[in-house]
């Protein structure tokens, strides 16, 4: 019965000689596992077609939902956050096995005549996986993302002559945004995936077209069956990559920053790990020399490797023969250059952001927002008109909060001219407290618990001294950084300056606080501040 | 592939080896299946959270006229917030009692109204009519209105949503 089936679908398809075309190639004698690289590709890239699909039923390209959308995928959705992970973790892998299929490939000098188109789409391939990179990087729209992706379309708008015109596009217009995630994101799911399912048809009927190169010294005997007695070597070296994978996924799982904030100019940008090498070698290449690290050495490196086969005419594969010796070492000192720069980029990581840290600022927003005494729960509570504070995972966009929290009855500002007698429910101050609050419980924080000594204490500090001052990351940058302040002052001396800071410094732009809060308060936030090693 | 291998050891060779790499390639993408399918499929088998929610004063409600509460629902949709406005009408039932019928028409969806000459409620769509206690007396609506779960609590008629 089953057979007969098949006899039918092979009688009427031909699958049978499509099956056995496609399974019985026979590889030349000698062919081992360093022939196994560019199955791990393939079996990467069909990883990150499926789990892309898979995210793609959760993920809103637009700045107000793209954060939201993640964050619930990852929260809330069984096995969500998996995904994620391994989409996350193979955009690195697929990177790492086309670079190690690529120096293959050269080693075996396997690019030479009559491969050399081989070669070229296997180059656009890269470019290709390397584009993905870079357009993933900004979709899930956190601090990372947008900060990092600022940084890329600088560096195309380093570009001579057409750098601005270049910029705009890849924006969407001047500024990054809404525009810029759209194409972006459409760039990502449509357009590169366009390309690379022909470049993989052309790069694989091209390498069956011209048969695999096989050893560099060829061995005599019979030739190999590729299925199975190669398929068993791909099989198992891609089972173990993706076992390396799946392991990553669950061990280290990937990361989301708190929501972009474009106001946020202290944000140190930093591109995905493999971009590293040339965003370090920008540091070199200050001012007008830009353009060397953005566009002459990436073009040159780009340039060489396609132009490989057709300056390398030698018929020796051999890595150290004598005619190819040069374009050996200009590849070793290619790789340790890019090995040794992505060194020294990791040196100066940025410590990564977590959103359970809670600062003064951060505590000071849960107090007012939450704490005793609050006017947030006349509305905000179950069964009342809004949902509690603490659920509310906000979705609107930090100039709307503020003007809610100036006038709470207003829920579409800008419906209702502003009364300028309005005595708005909460200050600047407290303001800025509570959307630092709320940023943390948007990146899935669990709220902190106070105790009821330093509550007071805490909330000053939050509202009234880092307004100026920046203190674990959060606050102002008017004034000095306070995170270590008790190192160089001690209590008597800040009690001094807060007290009254002319006193310190003669004429100073800091507020008098001793006529503002009460000797205790005083008291209390200079002993605080001195703990702060 | 050794060259001093037998035909017949030949072809157990290939057996084994060509089952192990089906076994191998079929697990990698029953893990992968898994993962993505799981993720996709899961909200699909999450049940509706439903809560109590307070609906009327018992004062604002009548024993023999059924008064039309509009509910503000927050629901969590996905990734946000939404707010959804149910109709339900409210009605005293005995001594302690209170009836809470959905005004949605059990025949196709539509909203039914109250109409208080003929005391029934009428769906105008495909002509359903209700009785008082949402019973079906004519047209195509299958069912009765839905009857929700409701008490009084207090001074307030609340309702399972």
């Amino acid at each position: 019965m089953w057979t007969a089936l098949l006899d039918w679908l092979d009688a009427r398809t031909g699958y049978r000689t499509l099956r056995s075309h496609a399974l019985d190639e026979p590889l030349p004698p000698g062919t081992g596992w360093a022939f196994t690289t560019g199955s791990v590709v393939a079996l990467l890239i069909g990883c990150q077609v499926l789990t892309g699909i898979g995210l793609a039923m959760y993920y809103v390209p637009s700045p107000s939902l793209a954060y939201d959308s993640l964050r619930y995928l990852m929260s809330e959705v069984p096995l969500g956050a998996l995904m994620r992970g391994l989409h996350f973790w193979g955009a690195s892998f697929v990177v790492v096995a086309a670079v190690i299929h690529l120096l293959r490939v050269f080693l075996s000098g396997a690019y030479k005549a009559p491969r050399e188109l081989t070669w070229i789409t296997g180059l656009v391939l890269l470019l290709v996986i390397l584009g993905f990179s870079l357009s993933g990087y900004l979709l899930p729209w956190d601090q990372k993302a947008y900060w990092a992706t600022t940084v890329t379309i600088s560096v195309a708008e380093s570009t001579p002559v057409v750098g601005g015109l270049l910029a705009n596009v890849l924006r969407g217009g001047s500024e990054l945004g809404s525009l810029t995630l759209g194409r972006w994101f459409a760039a990502h799911v449509f357009l590169l995936p366009l390309a690379l399912l022909v470049f993989v048809v052309a790069h694989v009927a091209l390498m069956r077209k011209h048969g695999i190169s096989g050893p560099i010294a060829p061995v005599s005997g019979a030739p190999i069956p590729f299925y199975p007695f190669h398929v068993i070597k791909d099989t198992l070296m891609m089972a173990a990559v993706f076992a390396a994978l799946f392991t990553a996924a669950l061990m280290f799982p990937a990361h989301l920053d708190e929501i972009a904030n474009p106001a946020d100019a202290n944000y140190v940008p930093r591109p995905e790990w493999y971009f590293l090498s040339l965003f370090q070698l920008l540091k070199y290449f200050p001012g007008p020399l830009e353009v060397v690290a953005t566009q002459v050495v990436p073009g040159l490196v780009v340039g060489g490797l396609f132009a490989l086969p057709f300056l390398d005419r030698g018929h020796s594969r051999h890595p150290w023969a004598p005619s190819r010796r040069v374009f050996t070492v200009a590849m070793g000192v290619l790789g340790m250059s890019v090995v040794l720069l992505t060194t020294l980029g990791l040196r100066d990581a940025p410590v990564r952001f977590d959103p359970n840290t809670w600062g003064p600022q951060s505590v000071a927003g849960f107090l007012t927002a939450e704490g005793e005494g609050n006017a947030c729960v006349r509305c905000h509570v179950d069964g009342g008109p809004a949902s509690p504070v603490r659920t509310t995972r906000i979705g609107r966009d930090e100039g709307w909060i503020t003007f809610h929290l100036s006038d709470p009855t207003a829920i579409a500002p800008g419906a209702r001219p502003v009364d300028p007698n309005l005595d708005p429910m909460l200050d600047g101050d407290a303001t800025r407290a509570v959307l630092a609050y709320l940023r943390r419980m948007r990146a899935g924080a669990t709220p902190p618990v106070v105790a009821p000594e330093t509550a007071m204490v805490v909330r000053t500090i939050g509202t009234r001294c880092m307004a100026c001052h920046r203190l674990d990351g959060d606050g102002g940058d008017t004034g000095p950084d306070l995170s270590h302040i008790g190192a160089r002052r001690d209590a008597a001396a800040i009690h001094r300056i807060v007290n009254d800071p002319n006193d310190e410094y003669g004429d100073s732009v800091m507020p008098i606080y001793g006529t503002r809060l009460t000797a205790a308060e005083i008291a209390a936030i200079a002993d605080y501040l001195a703990a702060r090693k | 592939m050794s060259s001093t291998a037998g035909p017949a050891d030949q072809a157990t060779r290939r057996t084994f080896l060509a089952r192990a790499v089906t076994a191998i390639q079929g697990l990698m993408g029953a893990i992968v299946a898994a993962v993505v399918g799981g993720a996709t499929l899961a909200p699909s088998f999450a049940g509706a959270r439903r809560s109590w929610q307070r609906a009327a004063a018992v004062s604002d409600v009548d024993a023999d006229v059924p008064t039309p509460i509009t509910l503000r629902l927050i629901r969590q949709d996905g990734y946000r917030q939404v707010v959804d406005r149910r109709v339900v009408y409210v009605q005293k039932e005995g001594a302690n009692g209170v009836r809470v019928l959905d005004s949605t028409c059990t025949h196709l969806g539509c909203r039914t109204r109250y109409d208080e000459a003929l005391k029934r409620f009428l769906c105008p769509c495909h002509g359903g009519v209700y009785d008082l206690d949402g019973s079906v007396l004519d047209g195509p609506p299958p069912a009765p209105l839905r009857r929700l779960d409701a008490r009084i609590d207090g001074g307030d008629v609340v309702v399972r949503v």
